[in-house]
């Protein structure tokens, strides 16, 4: 009897022991989850026109922050698929915002090219340091901030997103 | 009275009494190692990066006192952008065009045609006239990607080398920041 106990009072302890596991791999690697994106909301930064716009005004919709350069090939490459996924899904909600570590002359010229469909913010350098706060460590890019309706961090995300993870995050944060 | 039922049998031994605890503790540590490797490794296919300083190696050193050499060693899986390196020296200025040594040639997209550096790259960079003994300082701005799909903002480093003695060997090469004493490698 006690034994059994026991024996149940093992497997709760591994198993729980697991999810710790799980937890402290997920923040080790991904990061961000959970978190409040108070910060990211409170910035405005000069869009394509030289406009101040408030990354706090697209707060209730489901925000996926990219911090990108043109001479970031990678950068270059994954942004057709968030062009078309803000064709798809940006009536139900879905936002995207890029934030340009670049001059604004060579973000409208590759804007253009691929014909792009969500506000290019231009932060130059000064968005590196945001980034880090956001958890980009290293201040590689592109990184990306996801952020939820209700204005939590849902995923910060460092390198190039797969279609698989874009469409996972638009099914549960839609 | 069978043997088995003696008097300090029936106490529990104090190994025995342990014993479950200790099979419980490892289980729960082996669950929860299993568990962190387990989804280390699942995820850790998608980004493992070094700092752009370490995976960008830049050292320079005077060669005589009509030139020096800047040297980046680049890690594997790592490229430097060439029409993305520039070199200036102080005192300035370069007494004539730096000649960077041609990269392996890559179609870009937005850019066209571009050349990359892996590995290592060398280059010669010609001074105005130094006296041995005098400080030059080698300036290189460079931009590079980790081949996983990330890239690393550009980056001004600076070296302070010393021209060698007339008719000596060249300076040893000076590292820019030392390479930082890892555990795991």
């Amino acid at each position: 009897m006690a034994s059994a106990g026991r024996r149940w009072i093992v497997v709760g302890a591994a198993v729980l022991a697991l999810l710790f596991g799980a937890w402290v791999a997920r923040s080790l690697l991904e990061g961000g989850g959970g978190r409040d994106a108070g910060t990211l909301l409170a910035v405005a930064l000069p869009d394509l026109a030289g406009e101040q716009q408030a990354i706090g005004q697209w707060k209730g919709k489901l925000l996926v922050v990219n911090f990108w350069a043109t001479w970031c090939a990678p950068c270059r490459e994954e942004m057709p698929m968030f062009v078309e996924a803000q064709k798809r899904h940006g009536d139900r909600g879905l936002q995207f915002v890029g934030i340009a570590v670049d001059e604004a002359a060579k973000v409208r010229q590759f804007a253009d090219s691929i014909g792009l469909n969500y506000p290019s913010l231009i932060g130059g350098y000064g968005a590196m340091e945001l980034s880090r706060t956001l958890g980009n460590s290293l201040m590689a890019l592109p990184f990306t901030v996801v952020v939820g309706r209700d204005g939590q961090v849902l995923l910060t995300h460092l390198g190039p997103m797969k279609q698989a993870q874009l469409d996972r995050l638009v099914e549960s944060g839609l | 009275m069978p043997p088995s039922v003696r008097a300090d049998s029936l106490r529990p031994p104090a190994s025995a009494a342990g014993a479950p605890v200790a099979r419980a503790a490892s289980l729960v540590g082996i669950a929860a190692v299993a568990s962190l490797v387990f989804h280390v490794g699942t995820a850790s296919a998608e980004i493992k990066l070094l700092p752009p300083e370490e995976a960008f190696r830049y050292a320079a050193r005077a060669v005589d006192g009509g030139t020096v050499e800047a040297r980046f060693d680049i890690a594997d899986g790592y490229y430097l952008y060439r029409d993305k390196l520039r070199f200036a020296v102080e005192p300035g200025p370069l007494a004539g065009g730096v000649a960077l040594p041609a990269g392996k040639v890559k179609d870009d997209e937005f850019f066209g045609r571009v050349e990359t550096y892996r590995d290592r790259v060398l280059v010669r960079i010609p001074i105005a006239p130094a006296a041995p003994g005098q400080s030059v300082t080698v300036q290189a701005d460079s931009q590079g990607c980790a081949d996983v799909g990330v890239c690393y903002p550009p980056v001004s480093q600076r070296i302070t080398v010393v021209v060698p003695p007339a008719g000596g060997p060249a300076g040893a090469f000076v590292e820019a920041s030392p390479a930082k004493k890892r555990w795991f490698r």
